[in-house]
């Protein structure tokens, strides 16, 4: 009778134990799998009775591939609420899955934040999904390892090659090979929101073109109780880096400058020009008109600060911009009736251009290196990145959204948009000139210690020299 | 019956299985770490075997002995904090003046089965510059001068995220001193009473000896769980102002995986578990100098 029971507890210790092993063993890849059936069944469901059959007719070719194909992306039905790229991709998977029905897709789909670390993870240990969203930054470090596939052909032998938008390649790019179809929507880095009405009783018809005139505004603003001129949310340390001196450097430097410093070919951060820019942000984020705990809250805090009426203007990216959209349409419809966008004004001392804002596509479709060795399963791979990237997509998202992707189509009504949205669209494609966004390229090793660096910068903690020292250090050694 | 002793194999069997446990989820991996913090690995497939080089550059890395001396100062601040409010809230409730002892410990562990990533939220709001309560706290007493943006004074930054770490671990600590003050034999402390001692006497004289093995082991389990302190700092700072509350376990996270440089991270983990076990070398031989001292 003893001996049962200590058996029995034996038993069920080893089987705890097994448990727990097999708990954490395998929580890197079904952890993905369980978001993914969380949050992408109902949608899929959702989309697919949305969007007739008949835009399955492109998508159907013959494949000779069936089976599993894997991909992982974070288009999760939460981010495409509003979301029109989000929405746009996982609309085009819904009708590829319909369209190949030998083709078991399995999808991993977590949020933007977790998908990052969790590719990345998937990268060192050599473990990557057939197809995925390549960052551009990863480009050239990925290629070397030969993790992704060279796409140069496929990209050429497109059959939507002559209209796609080749300026979105440049951060899929290594020598002359390409390794990406760029992915989801074009979408601004830098746009500056402000509320018309304000600004009009401020003394400026339109957002003010030097920061000389912000200033002046400035005085107007705290003087009639508003808390700050413009909004903005640094606590995560990118922002001030991919939403403010992404735009402030190619104004200073000119578009040679970066070019140089992607291409290696003798660029410096320590540069005259480039330190120039960094001094400018330091000093204008020193000189009040922001809200004074911009680099202990988010952008997401920042931006509600605008949509309360506390702050006359924002700075952020696309991804504010709907949601701020959204936010006052059912808030605040006169703010949201007010509302304009700007490019950054000119810097004092800036020689480049006056127009430019930060824009490009972060992601594209990359396709595992190891599918070289299964053709009909390449194929398919292709068959997907052609069709989530083709014009099929660009007309939704064009239609529904006024967002544009990698693939151009002409004729896009925008007339049942609001003034809003027709607007964001032409600040977005029509009326500015596109410059880069920094930390599209290069490596993540360089941005890291720059981001942390520009963060104690703007609290006056180190000088503007220091902060280029630093990244220069770290690009020397990383790139 | 209960004392008869068991047969050596039921005793390995059931050693065996937390020992299992133990060496897969911490003694692989820390070997795996030491075995890859000798490689220049940035991701994927390709590494080269680089020696010491990793160790060598830890060595000059100035933001790691930053980060270093920041657990040093958070373990200083939560070995008083935690520990010595749990070791006062513990003499406060054991007295006889306490009504509902029970509410009391329950409600002291309570903070502690939030998951710190709550508690961090919880505390951001607390010291946001708008609308936190410290703040309208300060201007309500008519200090509106002290107003501030809390968590971006670096000088500050590491006691403020400390504080939510605090709040959080007074009730487990608490728990802990309990069960070992409540086994000390109450005629004891009746004799210190009648003998004239007062509260504080007794505290200080009569219980802290007798549970002085206990407190070490909270000092211990203190140290090492802020050696690796990550989450609530993550949540409210991500080690910003720039670096001025980054510590260890965050800075190996970051090299690792937001700069994807996996053979220098793995010596980051490797420099943790040596630094952190040092640290505990240096207290358990502080606590034996003062043991034979008092010998």
């Amino acid at each position: 009778m003893k001996k049962r029971k200590v058996m029995m507890s034996l038993l069920l210790s080893a089987a705890m134990t097994v448990g727990m092993l097999t708990g954490c063993g395998s929580s890197s890849a079904p952890a993905a799998s369980d978001t993914q059936t969380a949050t992408e069944a109902p949608a899929a469901t959702e989309d697919a009775a949305e969007t007739p059959a008949a835009d399955a007719e492109s998508a159907a070719s013959d494949l000779a591939y069936s089976g599993e194909l894997t991909m992982m992306h974070f288009s999760t039905s939460e981010e495409s609420q509003g979301n029109g790229g989000s929405d746009g991709f996982r609309t085009m998977l819904a009708n590829w899955k319909e369209a190949h029905p030998n083709i078991d897709l399995n999808e991993s789909v977590l949020a933007n934040d977790d998908y990052k670390p969790q590719v990345a993870t998937l990268a060192a240990a050599g473990d990557l999904p057939d197809v995925f969203l390549l960052q551009g930054m990863n480009t050239k470090a990925w290629a070397e390892q030969g993790l992704i596939l060279d796409l140069t052909d496929t990209i050429k032998n497109s059959p939507y090659y002559a209209d796609y938008n080749e300026a979105y390649f440049t951060p899929f790019t290594d020598g002359d090979k390409i390794y990406g179809l760029p992915v989801l929507t074009g979408g601004t880095c830098t746009v500056v929101v402000y509320d018309k009405a304000a600004w009009k009783d401020a003394g400026f018809d339109k957002f003010p073109e030097t920061w000389e005139d912000v200033k002046k505004a400035d005085e107007y603003f705290k003087a009639n109780g508003y808390t700050d001129t413009i909004a903005f949310g640094n606590q995560g340390k990118w922002q001030a880096n991919s939403c403010f001196l992404s735009v402030v450097g190619d104004r200073f430097t000119g578009p040679e400058w970066f070019q140089s410093i992607i291409d290696k070919g003798g660029a410096a951060f320590t540069d005259e020009k480039f330190v120039e820019a960094l001094q400018f942000t330091q000093d204008i984020f020193a000189s009040g008109i922001f809200n004074e705990d911009f680099n202990a809250i988010t952008n997401e805090d920042a931006r509600e600060y605008y949509i309360a009426g506390d702050a006359a203007a924002f700075i952020g990216g696309n991804w504010d911009v709907s949601y701020i959209g959204a936010t006052l349409l059912e808030t605040d419809p006169d703010l949201y009736a007010n509302t304009g966008f700007a490019v950054l004004p000119q810097p004092e001392g800036a020689t480049g251009s006056t127009n430019t804002q930060n824009i490009g596509l972060g992601y594209a479709v990359a396709i595992n290196s190891k599918l070289a060795d299964d053709p009909d399963k390449l194929a398919a791979a292709v068959d997907l990145a052609y069709y989530v990237t083709g014009p099929e997509f660009s007309k939704y998202v064009g239609e529904n959204y006024a967002l544009a992707g990698l693939t151009k189509v002409d004729n896009i009504d925008l007339s049942k948009f609001d003034q809003y949205t027709q607007d964001f669209y032409d600040f977005s494609y029509v009326s500015t000139t596109p410059c880069e966004i920094y930390d599209s390229y290069v490596t993540s090793a360089v941005w890291d210690v720059l981001n942390t660096d520009l963060q104690s910068m703007l609290n006056g903690d180190i000088s503007a020299q220091e902060v280029a020292e630093n990244a220069q250090d770290a690009y020397e050694n990383n790139y | 019956m209960l004392s008869k002793k068991p047969k050596a194999g039921t005793t390995f069997g059931y050693l065996i299985v937390p020992l299992a446990l133990y060496t897969f989820a911490v003694f692989i991996p820390l070997l795996v770490a030491v075995y890859y913090s000798f490689f220049e690995w940035k991701g994927g497939p390709n590494k080269t075997f680089i020696g010491l080089d990793n160790y060598a550059a830890l060595l000059r890395d100035s933001v790691f002995w930053q980060s270093f001396g920041h657990n040093l100062y958070l373990v200083l601040l939560c070995v008083i904090g935690q520990v010595g409010i749990a070791f006062v809230f513990v003499m406060v409730i054991s007295t006889r003046f306490v009504k509902l002892k029970g509410i009391h410990r329950t409600l002291g562990f309570f903070p502690s089965t939030i998951s710190a990533v709550a508690i961090g939220y919880i505390w951001m709001m607390i010291y946001d510059s708008r609308r936190g309560i410290l703040n309208w706290f300060l201007e309500a007493i008519g200090h509106p001068e002290k107003k501030q943006v809390w968590l971006n004074n670096p000088a500050l930054v590491m006691t403020l995220v400390a504080i939510p770490l605090i709040w959080q671990y007074i009730g487990y600590y608490m728990l802990i001193l309990l069960s070992a003050t409540s086994a000390i034999d109450k005629e004891i402390l009746e004799s210190a009473e009648l003998d004239g001692a007062n509260a504080i006497q007794r505290a200080v004289h009569v219980i802290l000896p007798m549970v002085k093995s206990t407190v070490v082991v909270c000092i211990v389990l203190c140290v090492s769980g802020n050696m690796k302190a990550f989450d609530n700092i993550f949540v409210m700072t991500e080690g910003g102002p720039g670096n001025a509350s980054m510590v260890m376990a965050m800075y190996g996270y970051k090299i690792s995986f937001a700069q994807q440089n996996m053979g220098y991270g793995s010596a980051i983990s490797v420099g943790i578990f040596v630094l952190g076990m040092a640290v505990i070398g240096v207290m358990q031989l502080i606590s034996k100098l003062f043991a034979e001292k008092e010998a």
